[in-house]
């Protein structure tokens, strides 16, 4: 279906990301939508639909998002909304809300403190809560099922695993809104021991805080504002079933039909930034997304460098984005995910050209 | 608003109750989902997204429960959707819901809101698991004191609105709260719960479930053809303020004023007294019915009690208000915003049973939450024009 | 220097399961692994619609087992306070005969080296049994399962709720905001801070200014006075709840400062009987003595107990009321 109108993202901020910040939610979220509205040129006020993504689990009381909307300087009154997502379903949002004519400047944030507490303590009330919460069924321990189920099926080795979280922590040294970046060898790696066999604790995610805003326009606002904007050519997402056991786990059918909703097949996408925490789901998405071997994967060092939850997704948009505005890329694809064994998958397709 | 027309096509709700022990979470959310798609002649395949809205988790427990409901709602394959502002969430899901249709993007999209509050306690989980939690009528108990200063109303004012959506109650046959022979004077006898809130001017805690099934005009006009006639959407409107800061008025909030402003511009309403012939507006306690109807304007400054007093807001007055018993009668909070949403659409559709009022076209539905400071409102007609 | 503060959110939840998840842990107790059968499939578990096409399923439940083939597994080598097992174990994906899906369940083997895809496993049952989903303690090799010792039996009637009890603990920073109030008030100082763009003023370690999200730093830092007036109140009766504090009723109230445009909400009140609150009550400021634990105010402001009548004759101005900010 398409859009009514072109949408692009004309101005983006990345707080720091950190294990453990001493700031509050709605503190982050206040620096990286001051960063986003100046990188976009406009101030707040100008600014006419906001949507936040956060969790109040994550954040540790109920209405957690209530504190954050005195970061977004809603007076007078704004047009704002929230989503208990990772803040690219915000971007959806905002997405949807710009195409019915009436706003024109819209603003995507996301917010995870994720230390706030142990995640394998967290993560298993995101579950089925009859079958899976109860046996405390975490998270690491459903991507250490899937990785099993990729190496069993011949799609991935324990060696290439490591490569990738060595590559991925390389490449982040270029980036500085990483937070695990180093050079790692592969057989030092391989050498330590299994955290949730077969995952050992380079295949996982750091721990991460983090907050990020993005400003999205539509086409005629764009184009007044911002000199080299990056058009939303595709934005999809798409479930797959919940209960892992019922899931075939060596695929990502939901990625597959996001991608392909959201246009992947009009052209070629030279960097592709995606959402695989654990090291496993690299090379799965990368089959689902049907990437050839030529596209640069996370070249920011991806989740594997720094994991905000709830901000993740959102900061693939960005640094999918910032590849088009700063790098010199056409076309580029971000990747958002949420639930156990990459049970929902959102798809954006970046652009240089409308 | 946009150039895409949307109608609500399908409409379904739960049997509300403080206790639905006779179903899982997933059981609550399908009995209103199936309801909708039945309303809608619909099946589970003809649904191309889902849009899942209810307040905070505490709640059951469940954190991020779209993920284990994506069976209960047929998600699979599709994409679905998380919404959470506090107690206006319903109301925002319907909304959401809307701008899938209204973009473009997609053509049958399904909203449900829900709460099981009975799996939790709502005092803890609104205090954030803390003691000395002081739950939502009391933290409005200030203003409500503050609206009743203002306006010089009667102390009866409270107890009528709790007396006349009770009754009204009676006449919806999903209402949690069925209060044989309640009257002003037993309103008034009732325990002091958040002075000056009486417990029989108090929502209850319920378990329950909306579920509405949005389309597009192509949509709208085949089920109107088939006998099946839509709501059509002549506007939404959403607004947030900060909680606090000193000159916020959280009485009369200007995210109040300024949502329903939006939300009439829309629609072409000038006159909302006269343009609109009915209101479900999110009242959990009782005093919150001539505080909206002056914080949305509808009637002027002081003159929301007055509207109260004449009987204007029964279902045969001038301006009815909460015909299906509303908040007082029915509140599982998350879903309570989408509960008002839907009971506008069934009276505009002529759909709404014994509360019906008589001659809908025109209705307006508000939720409301956290520090008063969540606004969600929409306007739907019988037509696309019902204003002429 | 940072600070954190802990809160725990704990709660014991009580859900309902109705018809179908019912079934299934009712025959748990009976030592019975049950699915729920769509065309020509076996759900395991029984889920009530079907998870590919969201079609409702017919109450057509299908024993399965016991033994089951481990079709995935992963090793936990560090359990956590959830999870079923506190020694090493697996979890598992396992496939029990009859079924056409895996279930999620541990594992108990004595190590690594003892776990292989494909194994076969057998349900080790708890003797004791209630109807949950760790009735089945874990599995184990084998192909068929022992009756533990001190068998109970199964339910006498059948199995419709569960508990789940939930508790995470947090850890938040503190802002230096609130850290500068808090060590103000030891010297007898109530600070506020004053937005440099709007003036407005702010209570209890405020980080910015919301209007013009401004940050708020030392240099706005205003010492404000400590005394007031009661404008509003609300009186609460307690209902009991995991983590209830109170049992008596108790009042909060907002307080209006003198001379400064700051009205402080959901005060306690010391010492004075609630069935009198009323406006205009002239108040003091009560702080917590050095050491005193303040941990539970509700003040909002750091080492603030609560505001205590300083019998000064009452502020009899009717439009108090309406000073809620």
């Amino acid at each position: 279906m398409e859009p009514f109108d072109d949408i692009a993202i004309i101005g983006w901020s990345v707080s720091p990301m950190v294990r453990k910040t001493d700031k509050t939610e709605a503190q982050l979220l206040l620096e990286v939508i001051s960063g986003a509205v100046d990188d976009a040129g406009i101030t707040r006020h100008e600014v006419d639909f906001t949507c936040a993504g956060s969790c109040d689990y994550v954040a540790g009381q109920a209405f957690s998002f209530v504190q954050n909307i005195d970061a977004v300087g809603a007076w007078p009154p704004k047009s704002d909304s929230h989503v208990e997502m990772d803040g690219a379903w915000a971007l959806y949002e905002a997405f949807l809300r710009l195409q019915l004519g009436d706003a024109d400047i819209a603003l995507a944030m996301g917010s995870g403190r994720s230390s706030t507490a142990d995640p394998s303590i967290i993560y298993p009330m995101e579950m089925d809560p009859y079958y899976l919460a109860p046996l405390g069924a975490d998270a690491a321990s459903f991507a250490a099922l899937q990785a099993r189920a990729l190496i069993d099926g011949g799609q991935v080795t324990e060696r290439q695993m490591a490569e990738i979280a060595a590559r991925t922590r390389r490449d982040a040294k270029n980036n500085p809104h990483a937070q695990v970046t180093g050079d790692f060898d592969v057989d030092q790696l391989l050498a330590e021991e299994y955290l949730r066999a077969p995952l050992r604790r380079h295949d996982l995610p750091p721990i991460t805080d983090g907050a990020v805003a993005v400003v999205i326009a539509t086409r005629a606002k764009a184009l007044e504002l911002c000199e080299r904007p990056v058009w939303i050519s595709g934005l999809s997402h798409c479930s797959e079933l919940h209960y892992p056991g019922m899931r075939d786990l060596r695929t990502s059918a939901s990625t597959t039909s996001a991608a392909k909703a959201a246009g992947i097949e009009n052209g070629p996408v030279e960097v592709a930034e995606l959402q695989s925490a654990f090291t496993h789901e690299e090379p799965l998405l990368v089959e689902a997304l049907g990437l050839s071997p030529d596209v640069s994967v996370n070249p920011s060092g991806g989740p594997l460098a720094a994991n905000p939850i709830m901000a993740t997704g959102l900061v693939r948009v960005t640094e999918a984005a910032r590849q088009i505005r700063d790098e010199g890329k056409h076309r580029t694809l971000a990747h958002s995910s949420s639930g156990p064994c990459l049970q929902q998958n959102l798809v954006c397709i970046l652009e240089e050209s409308a | 608003m946009s150039t895409q027309p949307c109608a609500i096509v399908g409409i379904g709700q739960t049997q509300h109750k403080s206790r639905r022990w006779d179903v899982s979470l997933g059981g609550l959310v399908r009995e209103a989902a199936s309801r909708a798609l039945e309303d809608a002649n619909m099946d589970w395949k003809d649904i191309d997204a889902v849009v899942l809205g209810k307040a905070p988790d505490l709640f059951e427990g469940v954190m991020k429960p779209e993920l284990y409901l994506t069976d209960a709602l047929g998600a699979k394959g599709k994409p679905m959707f998380r919404v959470h502002t506090a107690g206006s969430v319903g109301g925002t899901t319907g909304i959401v819901a809307a701008s899938h249709i209204e973009s473009g993007r997609h053509k049958r999209v399904l909203a449900v809101a829900y709460q099981k509050q009975s799996e939790g306690n709502a005092q803890f989980a609104l205090g954030s698991g803390k003691g000395a939690s002081i739950g939502a009528g009391g933290a409005f108990a200030p203003y409500m004191r503050s609206y009743i200063h203002r306006s010089g109303a009667p102390a009866d004012i409270g107890p009528m609105v709790a007396v006349k959506d009770r009754r009204n109650a009676f006449k919806n046959p999903y209402a949690h709260l069925k209060i044989e022979g309640i009257s002003i004077e037993s309103v008034k006898a009732s325990p002091m719960m958040w002075d000056p809130v009486h417990f029989l001017e108090s929502c209850p805690s319920s378990d329950g479930a909306c579920a509405v099934v949005v389309t597009d005009q192509a949509g709208g006009e085949a089920a109107a053809k088939a006998g099946r006639p839509p709501a059509w959407i002549l506007g939404t409107a959403m607004r947030s303020e900060p909680s606090q800061f000193p000159g916020r008025d959280p009485v009369r909030p200007q995210a109040a004023a300024d949502c329903a402003a939006d939300v009439y511009k829309q629609a072409g309403i000038t006159r909302p007294l006269d343009d609109i012939d009915c209101a479900e507006l999110y009242v959990p306690f009782s005093w919150y019915e001539p505080m909206w109807l002056e914080g949305h304007n509808i009637a002027a400054l002081g003159e929301g009690w007055k509207m109260v007093e004449r009987g204007d807001t029964e279902i045969g007055g001038a301006f009815p208000v909460n015909m299906s018993g509303g908040v007082l009668s029915s509140n599982p909070i998350g879903a309570s915003g989408l509960l008002r949403f839907a009971e506008a659409a069934l009276q505009v559709r002529g759909m709404a049973g014994e509360h019906q009022v008589e001659g809908a076209k025109v209705a307006l539905a508000q939720a409301y939450g956290a520090a008063a400071q969540y606004f969600s409102m929409w306007v739907v007609g019988s037509s696309l024009n019902p204003l002429g | 220097m940072p600070q954190f503060t802990e809160s725990t959110i704990a709660f014991p939840y009580k859900r309902s399961l109705g018809p179908v998840i019912g079934a299934f842990m009712t025959a748990l107790t009976e030592m019975r692994i049950i699915g729920i059968r769509s065309d020509e499939r076996v759900i395991v578990p029984p889920l009530e619609w079907d998870p590919d096409t969201g079609v409702e399923l017919a109450h057509d439940f299908v024993d399965v087992g016991p033994a089951g083939t481990v079709v995935g597994w992963c090793w936990v080598s560090a359990p956590t306070v959830q999870h079923p097992l506190d020694h090493p174990f697996a979890f598992g994906l396992i496939k029990l005969d009859g079924a056409d899906t895996a279930l999620v369940h541990a594992i108990d083997v004595a190590g690594i080296e003892a776990m292989t895809t494909g194994m076969r496993v057998v349900p080790r049952w708890k003797a004791a049994r209630k109807g949950h989903i760790t009735d089945i303690e874990a599995f184990v090799p084998g192909e068929s399962p022992a009756v533990p010792a001190g068998d109970t039996g199964g339910a006498t009637e059948p199995v419709t709720m569960m508990e789940y009890d939930a508790s995470i603990t947090y850890t938040t920073p503190v802002p230096t905001n609130v850290i500068r109030a808090e060590e103000a008030t030891e010297e007898g100082r109530f600070l506020g801070l004053k937005c440099p763009e709007c003036g407005r003023l702010y209570t209890g370690g405020r980080s910015f200014c919301p209007i013009d999200t401004l940050e708020l730093s030392p240099s706005d830092e205003v010492d404000l006075p400590q005394v007031g007036t009661v404008t509003n109140y609300t009186i609460i009766t307690p209902v009991q709840y995991a983590g209830q504090t109170e049992t008596e009723r108790f009042g909060r109230v907002h307080v209006l400062l003198d001379g400064v445009d700051v009205v402080l909400q959901y005060q306690a009140l010391i010492d004075y009987p609630v069935d009198q609150i009323h406006i205009g009550i002239r108040v003091s400021a009560v702080w917590a003595s050095a050491g005193e634990d303040d941990s539970d105010n509700a003040a909002g402001v750091a080492n603030l107990i609560g505001w205590m009548p300083n019998g000064e004759p009452d502020n009899e101005d009717p439009e108090l009321v309406d000073r809620i900010n």
